[in-house]
């Protein structure tokens, strides 16, 4: 709509040019409407996270009357916060290490390599893809009860890792069809092995999609919600989003604290995309769209 | 090339952990529950084979009907909500000026919130006391639309899709720029010869141009559907009366609340045979839309 007025605005009446450039303020009014209604229940979250209950029952939308900072204080100490906060991070980072060792090394072999049963595992990993998560919630608890796994870091970390590998395996492969073989036969000339020509070779010229691959799997861990509900018992060992759901369990009515709690557990990720929203947005369309 | 020997063993150590664990921890468990799912067990002590009493109970369960029709819900209104809305902001806020992408960057920050985040906040604004919802519809005069919108059956899934619906427009609205980014200027050219302009163009231009890209987004939007089980949990727990039930809650309660392990591993594969019916549709709408 605005591409029409400036292509053929300069043959019409300045009437209609006035018009249109109306229609294009208001086609702006709405879209920044739509932005504010998409806002709202975060800006609502933060203003209600730093109320007192009183206050947030007689004035639910406006400002704190006193912005109550002992709410985060409190969530913090009573949500025990800190161990989950520590919890989610040593769980993501180490699956999405995992993901990425494992992951590009596999990626590598079946893009480089010819090889039996090649195209049956490629196959078998993009089945992958499509498998529902929460079909085998059941079957990996009975599983894991029997390896003695649940209630342990690991009972997070192996599956987050296995479900994140077909993702990053397929963005890994895709990229590195763009990379010339020409480099690595130079290597070989050199006598390099294959593990040398992978660390120093290949590794660093993956980067970038490392990077999304890193990203992915980091929104993906540190939100999730499903495992953890299932796989983790202990309360030293519950994650963010667990202890979030619990918490608000347990202090139902105090919903100051409560908002408190939850700031506390979405700043990290909002700070992250802040920080980084243009490769989130790619990273996030090129798994979703290879998902 | 390296002595075959060599690449043989790198091949070997570079693929077999990755293989390992996505077999063990992916694969395996699909067949573990299909045959969990011919026991009457619960879980300790020992399981009783049944055969496929479990699928018969499934089938005959009016529970597990209204959790199918609950999750097809959800992929209606997902389908009638994000794709529609995400392609009329892509349209919108296709030329990358600031202002487009701060809004496309605000659409797209529930995306990175976690879903039980989205599902308390989301659960305070249907709140029957102070509830924002009830409190606009009574600002607008709208008084008789107030209600208890997460336990009232008549409307507590619309109720429940529309924070599914807000979370996940932006990754479409950023599918459909880079298809509508990628129209070469050249059409555009062409169009405009041809006098095709406003929605003249959209619909005979520009819709036919994206056609693959929104057939993909619905593809997306069908399984995405399937994931609701974190807000649902979060929200109703499947509740009141297993009104919200989806068939992962379903089989969650079954398995966790009452100790059903074999009841609900049947009900597991149940939700891989319908994903596979799903995804074996998608697949033969895709491949003629490809044709034609």
């Amino acid at each position: 709509m605005e591409t029409n007025a400036t292509t053929t605005g300069s043959a019409k009446l300045p009437a209609v040019k006035l018009a249109l450039r109306a229609g294009g303020g208001l086609v702006k009014l709405l879209l920044i409407v739509y932005a504010v209604l998409t806002l709202y229940p975060l800006y609502w979250l933060f203003i209600s996270a730093f109320k007192t209950n009183q206050d947030f029952f007689n004035r639910p939308y406006g400002l704190p009357h006193a912005w109550m900072k002992e709410n985060i204080v409190r969530a913090w100490e009573l949500g025990n916060m800190g161990r989950a906060m520590f919890n989610s991070a040593f769980v993501t980072v180490a699956a999405v290490l995992l993901t990425i060792v494992l992951g590009v090394l596999a990626a590598y072999a079946l893009s480089r390599f010819d090889f039996r049963f090649k195209k049956a595992i490629v196959a078998l990993f993009l089945a992958g893809l499509l498998i529902p998560i929460h079909s085998t919630l059941v079957p990996l608890f009975i599983m894991m009860r029997k390896l003695h796994l649940l209630d342990t870091y690991g009972a997070l970390i192996l599956p987050y890792t296995a479900f994140e590998l077909p993702i990053a395996i397929f963005l890994a492969m895709a990229y590195m069809a763009s990379i010339p073989r020409e480099i690595e036969e130079a290597a070989m000339i050199d006598g390099s092995g294959w593990w040398r020509i992978f660390g120093s070779l290949i590794l660093p010229l993956c980067k970038p999609i490392v990077a999304t691959i890193a990203i992915l799997g980091f929104l993906r861990f540190w939100n999730d919600f499903s495992f953890a509900l299932v796989f983790i018992n202990t309360q030293s060992l519950k994650t963010l989003p667990l202890s979030l759901s619990l918490f608000s369990d347990g202090f139902g009515t105090d919903y100051a604290l409560t908002m408190g709690a939850m700031a506390i557990a979405v700043i990290p990720t909002i700070v992250i995309y802040l920080l980084m929203q243009e490769q989130i947005m790619k990273g996030m369309v090129a798994g979703s769209v290879k998902g | 090339m390296a002595p075959a020997v060599r690449s043989r063993g790198f091949i070997a150590l570079a693929l077999l952990p990755a293989l390992l664990l996505f077999l063990v921890f992916v694969i395996v468990p699909i067949f573990w529950s299909a045959y969990y799912g011919l026991f009457d067990w619960k879980g300790l002590g020992s399981a009783k084979f049944i055969g496929l009493g479990n699928y018969e109970e499934i089938l005959q369960d009016e529970i597990f009907w209204r959790a199918l029709k609950n999750n097809l819900i959800l992929v209606a209104s997902s389908i009638a909500g994000q794709i529609p809305i995400a392609l009329l902001l892509a349209l919108l806020l296709l030329r990358n000026t600031l202002f487009s992408r701060f809004i496309r960057s605000a659409v797209f920050m529930p995306m990175v919130l976690s879903t039980v985040v989205v599902g308390l906040i989301w659960g305070y604004i249907y709140h029957p006391q102070f509830g924002l919802a009830n409190a606009v519809l009574e600002w607008l005069g709208l008084e008789s639309w107030t209600r208890a919108w997460l336990s009232d059956p008549k409307v507590n899934m619309l109720a429940v899709s529309i924070p599914i619906n807000w979370s996940n427009v932006g990754p479409y609205l950023i599918i459909f720029i880079a298809a509508l980014q990628n129209i070469s200027s050249e059409i555009d050219d062409a169009a405009k010869i041809d006098g095709a302009v406003g929605w003249r163009k959209l619909i005979s231009v520009t819709l036919p141009m994206i056609w693959g890209t929104v057939v993909v987004s619905l593809v997306l939007c069908i399984s995405g559907s399937l994931k609701a089980f974190d807000h649902v949990i979060v929200m109703t727990g499947g509740g009141p009366a297993q009104s919200t039930e989806l068939l992962a809650t379903y089989m969650y309660n079954n398995t966790f609340d009452v100790y059903r392990y074999g009841y609900g591993s049947a009900v597991s594969t149940m939700i891989i045979v319908i994903s596979a019916l799903l995804i074996g549709l998608q697949y033969a709408l895709t491949g003629r839309k490809k044709e034609g």
